[in-house]
């Protein structure tokens, strides 16, 4: 089995603005991502992840993540995100050096 | 003097009310952190449900409401929400300390309207056994658009200003597509249409009625609950959003009562339908105007505005405007 290595960009950002930022990674040539529920202490204090009722929905928070082959296009998507959004909305973005299986899924 | 020991009396009754008793029990527990859950979909669901029986009761009133009727009222609604966004916006520009866009933002949050107060007034006037046309709730988005729209383009302006970059352009069209979409508009528009073209009136009678004071009474505990849990917020801005959130509601009550009165001479306006006007402009906006006004003013902190209205606008707007408004509706028209 051989692994191939890749480049994972995670995004912890607001939930409402995660529409936006799908949009720019497709713009920048991924070819998927994913999208899950986040929580967790930040600048912007605690964010909860619990299934409480919470009047406002669209302000919890998602991880979103995605692998691409090369590093400069994550860093550009990376430097994209955080020039649109990362002013106005809470968010934190990272890469990580990852293996995957199937090159031609990424 | 006998007005006012009237409206205390009136106002102890509705606290055993159970729409406030379960608002201010949600408080209570929220404030002794307890651990009751009331799951999210099960809120959203209610909410759905609300809504779905208001606009259902309006659609199928205004097959028979003469359009003359509302006319004045929908101007009048439209004339509230944008001077309580304009006002709002006057008042916390004297304040120093407060930053202008998170101002904008809370005046148009408070010009915006709240679907748990409006549910809350209609079934505490039918407990009064005040008559209203069913059609007044359908005013929600006459006053509440525009206020959304006027707030986002008031801050835009102001940050073109200070930034002193070329005009951009502000598109008004999706924010209102954008509130058009929101859950709870989305639910009473539904309602009305099904209510207009349909003929929905057996599950109206055998589903939604009965079963919509039960599901008030867990929409208020939610709310009780998250104005707990939303004061810590409201702590960490400036106190002069806490004594805005506290007068604003009042005052805006009594605007569009004034108002709501000569629709009354003018054309006919009925009583409760005055007291449902003015709990409707007391009201602000929790559930679908914050994702909205996060959207259309990014640079606002949404503490400052979230916090003034679901821990202190909502539960004033529920606990004192509506008592309030009801007290003043019997003496005037003496209903």
């Amino acid at each position: 089995m051989t692994l191939y290595s890749a480049i994972k960009v995670v995004i912890i950002t607001e939930k409402m603005i995660a529409k936006g930022i799908c949009n720019i990674i497709e713009q920048e040539g991924a070819s998927g991502y994913t999208i899950m529920a986040a929580g967790g202490k930040g600048s912007h204090g605690v964010r909860n992840i619990s299934d409480r009722a919470a009047v406002i929905d669209d302000f919890s928070d998602v991880r979103i993540e995605v692998i691409v082959t090369d590093k400069e296009r994550a860093k550009s998507i990376m430097k994209k995100v955080a020039e649109a959004y990362f002013n106005e909305y809470a968010g934190i973005t990272y890469l990580d050096e990852v293996e995957v299986l199937r090159l031609s899924k990424f | 003097m006998e007005f006012i020991v009237d409206f205390l009396t009136r106002l102890l009754m509705q606290f055993q009310t159970p729409t406030l008793a379960f608002l201010i029990g949600g408080m209570l527990i929220a404030a002794v952190g307890s651990n009751l859950k009331i799951p999210n979909a099960v809120y959203q669901f209610i909410v759905f449900f609300l809504l779905m029986k208001i606009g259902l009761k309006g659609g199928i009133e205004i097959r028979e409401a003469n359009f003359n009727e509302m006319f004045l009222p929908a101007l009048f609604s439209i004339i509230v929400g944008i001077s309580i966004v304009i006002a709002g916006t006057l008042v916390f520009s004297l304040l120093s300390s407060v930053k202008r866009e998170d101002g904008i933002a809370t005046a148009g949050l408070f010009g915006a309207v709240s679907a748990s107060s409006l549910a809350a007034a209609m079934v505490l006037l039918e407990e009064e056994s005040i008559h209203f046309e069913a059609w007044v709730p359908a005013l929600y988005p006459f006053m509440d658009i525009p206020a959304l729209i006027l707030a986002i383009v008031l801050a835009n302006l102001h940050r073109q200003r200070q930034e002193g970059s070329g005009k951009k352009e502000i598109k008004v069209w999706p924010i209102v597509k954008d509130s058009l979409q929101g859950s709870a508009l989305s639910a009473l528009l539904l309602g009305i249409v099904l209510g207009l073209f349909a003929k929905p009136e057996s599950i109206l009678h055998s589903f939604y009625e009965p079963m919509f004071r039960g599901f008030l009474s867990v929409l208020m505990l939610v709310m009780g609950m998250e104005a707990y849990a939303r004061l810590a917020e409201l702590r960490r801005v400036a106190h002069w959003f806490a004594v805005y959130a506290f007068f604003a509601p009042i005052i805006h009550g009594l605007f569009a009562f004034g108002l709501g009165y000569l629709a009354h001479v003018w054309v006919g306006f009925s009583a409760g339908g005055v007291i449902l006007f003015s709990v409707i402009a007391a009201s602000n906006s929790d559930i679908s105007g914050p994702p909205t006004l996060r959207a259309g003013i990014p640079s606002a902190n949404p503490s400052s505005y979230i916090g003034s209205s679901t821990s202190i606008g909502t539960p004033v707007a529920i606990v004192i405007c509506i008592p309030l408004f009801i007290a003043l509706g019997q003496q005037v028209f003496s209903v």
